[in-house]
């Protein structure tokens, strides 16, 4: 890839999932399916996705980011070290997001995101977030790296 | 525990007692507090119990009264913080059965998070899981959950793994229990399979039955609202008939048949009228003509508006679908429903909302309505045709016909997790309002039968100016959702 081109979506790997004991897979199927039409490559683990699975996904897949979805409330437990999971298996510098319900009840947001982003998340959506939303602030955050997260190992 | 590699052994038989004795010492070896269940102590409490805290009797006694009682749903991390929730919904929320929800990590038996969990909320003073840790805190400590309230309590647990929870509350003097072997196994898992989700429910029917066996009814119920995702009304009562007859056969008899609504009067009422009716007919086929099952409608599944004036209209109308189509119970939500887990208050405010619906429409009823009967003769002619096939690749047993209906996809459920659910038909809702089937996938639905849906489809796709396709179906999840302005604007504001 020219590295003074912004990066083509086809050559960006997303990986897709439901973190932890949560069957929410409604919306996520749903985020998979646009960003594959979006033209993105796209690695679905579907429901109850357990944190080490996303970054084992990411390094055999070599992604470019993780899209982690939580709508069952205990989202802020599943994801604690999610991040130093990442760096621990060498994904240093891979895009994280995360959206859903992510705390139990209703409570502000700017709390919430703040909470996530310190737990290491880029960007954190709130629910309801539609998947064209979510695809021009993936194509933003790519253009700004001017590159994928990381070097296609292996290929 | 039920494996993979014993589909060939499964069968809606009764588990013989001397079986189920040795499987109950496995299980309740698997957590301390396992140790705690007495079935002869936990028999003497719930018979000491007054019948108007027996979910069993309540809810015969609702039908014998023609009621339609409230139940919210609600469960907390700490045994504190769900004491104070209990007495509130009783209390503040009027409400009729009284809920305990367990956390999702209680839910697939990871008890040590679910520790991890109470700790943590001890912690920082607020909830952290989304339900109450059951297993973790065991029969005694849980038992002042019942003692602490004046009306029957229900376990809801989201879980194809009931085995452990259900011994707990039980024993710990809950009357009524939510869950079934194929809805929560096709809805609520990722890799478990429909066989041993059914033998796990078989467990908990089982030892349902035998509380029969020493004298205590207890309430058991299916959720037929599986997904909770636009699931049309045949699919909920082809897999609550299934359901059903599986309870049947391991002894229970007062099983309740719970139905998602569609957000649809004529084709709410309708559904509740025909789920009830299949389920004694298929049970009467069967041979099993003294069981009891009312039917309880479910406030929307889907996704919900956050806007509170909206959420409030849907918790309203709730009610009224549930009393005008003759509903036994009404599963009650909140203007919290958006964000994930109502405050007591809102939860309360949700029970009260719905019961003053039920109130004004408590004389109600569809009956004469001509299209109130063509939408049963319809749920009929669709739900039939599915239930029959599956039977008969069973050879009449409803366990192996249920397996193998699911893996060809003459069954299927609409956005399942389950892998081993093919989950490719696709519903939508049609241009009246009604949930329809934009694609019926390997389902065996008679062409005319398909041929209504077509046509309620296409007229909404070109009421709407868009392609007849499978966005009809994405865009109907997020419908209810959406705001006032995109669902209903002024229509005649300048350009």
């Amino acid at each position: 890839m020219n590295t003074d081109e912004n990066p083509k979506r086809g050559d960006i790997t997303l990986v897709t999932g439901v973190i932890g004991a949560d069957t929410h897979i409604v919306g996520n199927r749903i985020l998979s399916l646009g960003l594959e039409e979006a033209g993105f490559k796209v690695v679905t683990l579907g429901a109850l996705t357990p944190a080490d699975e996303f970054v084992k996904a990411a390094l055999e897949t070599a992604a470019d980011g993780i899209m982690v979805s939580s709508l069952y409330g205990q989202g802020e437990l599943d994801c604690r070290g999610f991040r130093d999971l990442c760096i621990e298996a060498g994904l240093e510098g891979i895009l994280l997001y995360i959206g859903g319900n992510l705390v139990v009840g209703k409570q502000d947001w700017d709390s919430v995101e703040k909470r996530y982003k310190e737990m290491g998340f880029d960007r954190v959506f709130a629910n309801g977030t539609r998947v064209e939303e979510v695809v021009e602030i993936l194509d933003k955050d790519f253009a700004a790296r001017k590159k994928p997260a990381r070097k296609k190992a292996g290929t | 525990m039920g494996s993979k590699t014993d589909d060939v052994t499964l069968s809606a038989a009764a588990i013989p007692a001397d079986d189920f004795a040795a499987m109950r010492a496995e299980n309740l070896a698997r957590w301390p507090t396992g140790a705690e269940v007495d079935l002869e102590e936990a028999v003497e409490f719930h018979k000491s119990l007054p019948e108007h805290k027996q979910l069993g009797w309540v809810m015969r006694q609702a039908v014998r009264e023609g009621r339609c009682l409230t139940q919210p749903r609600g469960g907390f991390g700490t045994l504190e913080l769900q004491l104070e929730l209990m007495r509130a919904l009783d209390r503040d929320g009027m409400a009729d059965i009284v809920p305990t929800t367990t956390d999702s990590y209680t839910r697939n038996e990871q008890w040590t998070q679910a520790e991890t969990g109470i700790e943590e909320s001890k912690r920082q003073g607020r909830s952290m899981l989304n339900g109450f840790p059951m297993v973790n805190y065991g029969p005694r400590e849980t038992r002042k959950l019942i003692e602490a309230i004046g009306k029957p309590a229900i376990v809801l647990s989201g879980t194809a793994m009931p085995r452990l929870t259900c011994e707990i509350g039980f024993a710990a003097g809950y009357s009524g229990y939510l869950g079934s072997g194929i809805a929560y196994t096709t809805s609520y898992t990722k890799n478990t399979s429909i066989a041993e989700g059914i033998r796990n429910y078989q467990y908990l029917d089982r030892l349902a039955a035998l509380y029969l066996e020493h004298g205590v009814e207890l309430h058991r119920r299916q959720p037929g609202f599986l997904t909770g995702t636009n699931v049309p009304p045949s699919i909920a009562i082809t897999v609550a008939v299934l359901d059903t007859l599986l309870a049947a056969g391991q002894g229970v008899r007062n099983y309740g048949l719970e139905l998602g609504q569609t957000l649809h009067l004529i084709q709410d009422s309708a559904a509740i009228r025909v789920c009830g009716e299949l389920a004694q007919e298929y049970l009467a086929a069967a041979g099993f003509d003294d069981m009891f099952t009312p039917v309880t409608s479910l406030h929307w599944m889907g996704a919900w508006p956050q806007d509170d004036a909206q959420a409030a209209a849907l918790v309203s109308y709730g009610g009224t679908l549930a009393a005008v189509g003759g509903a036994v119970s009404v599963t009650t939500k909140s203007t919290h429903e958006a964000y994930g887990i109502p405050t007591p208050e809102a939860n309360a405010e949700g029970l009260r909302t719905t019961r003053m619906a039920i109130y004004l429409a408590r004389h109600i009823r569809l009956d004469d309505l001509p299209e109130f009967k063509a939408e049963v003769d319809l749920i009929r002619r669709e739900a039939k045709p599915v239930i029959d096939k599956v039977l008969e690749m069973g050879d009449g047993d409803a366990a192996q016909g249920a397996v193998k209906a699911l893996e060809a996809g003459v069954l299927d459920i609409p956005w399942s997790p389950n892998r081993f659910v093919k989950s490719r038909v696709m519903p939508a809702r049609d241009a009246d309002g009604y949930l329809r089937i934009y694609d019926p996938a390997d389902m065996p639905i008679p062409k005319d039968v398909m041929a209504v849906h077509e046509e309620g489809l296409k007229k909404r796709a070109e009421a709407e100016g868009v392609a007849y396709d499978r966005d009809l179906a994405v865009k109907s999840v997020y419908e209810i959702s959406e705001p006032l302005d995109r669902l209903l604007p002024f229509p005649w504001a300048a350009e």
